[in-house]
């Protein structure tokens, strides 16, 4: 028996989620809150492997899982799988989708701009942007974490955007986020924004 | 008969103990299942080379005590399910697949408690909609391994 979610549920309810905890429970301690969407999503992460490995045959090493993570985890969450899979071999692992389907439907509007001095307007839009996908990408690296944490892989998982949906000239382009999972023994979690330069349009937030 | 079921996390640590006898010997099937666990790292750590289901969940009759057989399932997230069972007389072949239609009916009814947001991983499993269902699998294969 499959059970299913309607998918914009699922989005409102991250949506909300980042909202509660960035502007309400930990308005000011932006570390706190990601702390404790991280957490929530090590706990997801955690049950739905236990479900998702469950008619499979035992993984025989660390590569194995990883791509079960890429192949049948990320189907069973995102309806795709990975698109790019790299490692140094050393321990560190890049999961590459180039089209996330959490953040599809999002972008920044960039005409809410606090007035002051204007120093370079295409950084002020990639920090305004950065800082509102930054924290969506907690949840999900929580979940990749507690997944392979089940598995028996102590991990920290760090996540990179390089693209949010940006109307220009009609074209758009998919957002492309890279996972970047290393073996370490500590949970350290912090996203990086890699800077890349874009230009909008009006381009309206979606939520 | 289905004489005691046991889940046993990643560290050898108990998450479900439950004997179906009404006799007071529940610590020795407590001691019987402590035992398994030894049988069941020495399986797994050293895999005979040459077996076929080195990478299979279900682990197979572990060892024969005097009164009782015990099986072992272990999932990839190292969890193991232990069965201890008084069937002696029945052959190897049935109780194979007898065993690993129980171990597949009980391994979804341990993914639907574990799933239970109340729940701490590592600790217990005290739902008792987990008990119930386990009693009623258990039931069901009394029932039909008692013809």
């Amino acid at each position: 028996m499959v059970r299913e979610v309607s998918e914009s549920c699922v989005e409102s309810l991250l949506a909300e989620i980042v909202l509660s905890y960035c502007s309400g429970f930990y308005a000011n301690k932006p570390e706190l809150a990601a702390r404790r969407i991280e957490a929530i999503g090590f706990q997801v992460g955690h049950q739905l492997s236990e479900r998702y490995t469950m008619d499979r045959p035992r993984f025989t090493d660390n590569l194995d899982a990883i791509k079960f993570i890429c192949k049948d985890f990320w189907s069973e969450l995102f309806k795709k799988q990975i698109d790019n899979l790299k490692t140094n071999h050393r321990g560190t692992f890049v999961l590459q989708d180039n089209r996330f389907r959490w953040l599809a439907h999002m972008s920044v509007d960039p005409s809410v701009q606090a007035s002051g001095n204007i120093q370079d307007p295409s950084a002020m839009a990639e920090n305004k942007s950065a800082q509102a996908t930054g924290m969506h990408l907690y949840f999900p690296c929580g979940i990749i974490r507690g997944a392979l944490s089940n598995l028996g892989i102590e991990c920290a998982v760090s996540a990179d955007i390089s693209n949010l949906p940006a109307f220009v000239n009609r074209t758009c382009t998919p957002p492309t986020l890279s996972f970047c999972y290393s073996c370490m023994t500590e949970a350290v979690l912090f996203t990086q924004l890699l800077s890349e330069k874009w230009l909008f349009q009006s381009a309206v937030s979606s939520f | 008969m289905i004489v005691c079921l046991a889940v046993v996390g990643h560290e050898n640590n108990p998450l479900y103990i439950q004997s179906f006898t009404e006799s007071d010997d529940a610590l020795k099937l407590h001691h019987i299942v402590h035992c398994s666990l030894d049988v069941i790292d020495e399986r797994v750590n050293n895999p005979k080379k040459s077996s076929p289901t080195i990478n299979e969940a279900f682990l197979g009759l572990l060892y024969p005590t005097e009164n009782y057989k015990v099986y072992g399932y272990l999932t990839n997230t190292k969890v193991k399910f232990i069965l201890v069972t008084t069937d002696l007389d029945i052959r190897d072949a049935d109780v194979r697949n007898v065993s690993l239609l129980f171990f597949r009916k009980f391994h979804a009814a341990y993914v639907d408690a574990v799933s239970n947001p109340f729940h701490i991983p590592g600790k217990k499993i005290t739902s008792k909609t987990f008990r119930e269902r386990v009693s009623s699998i258990v039931k069901s294969f009394g029932l039909s391994s008692a013809s």
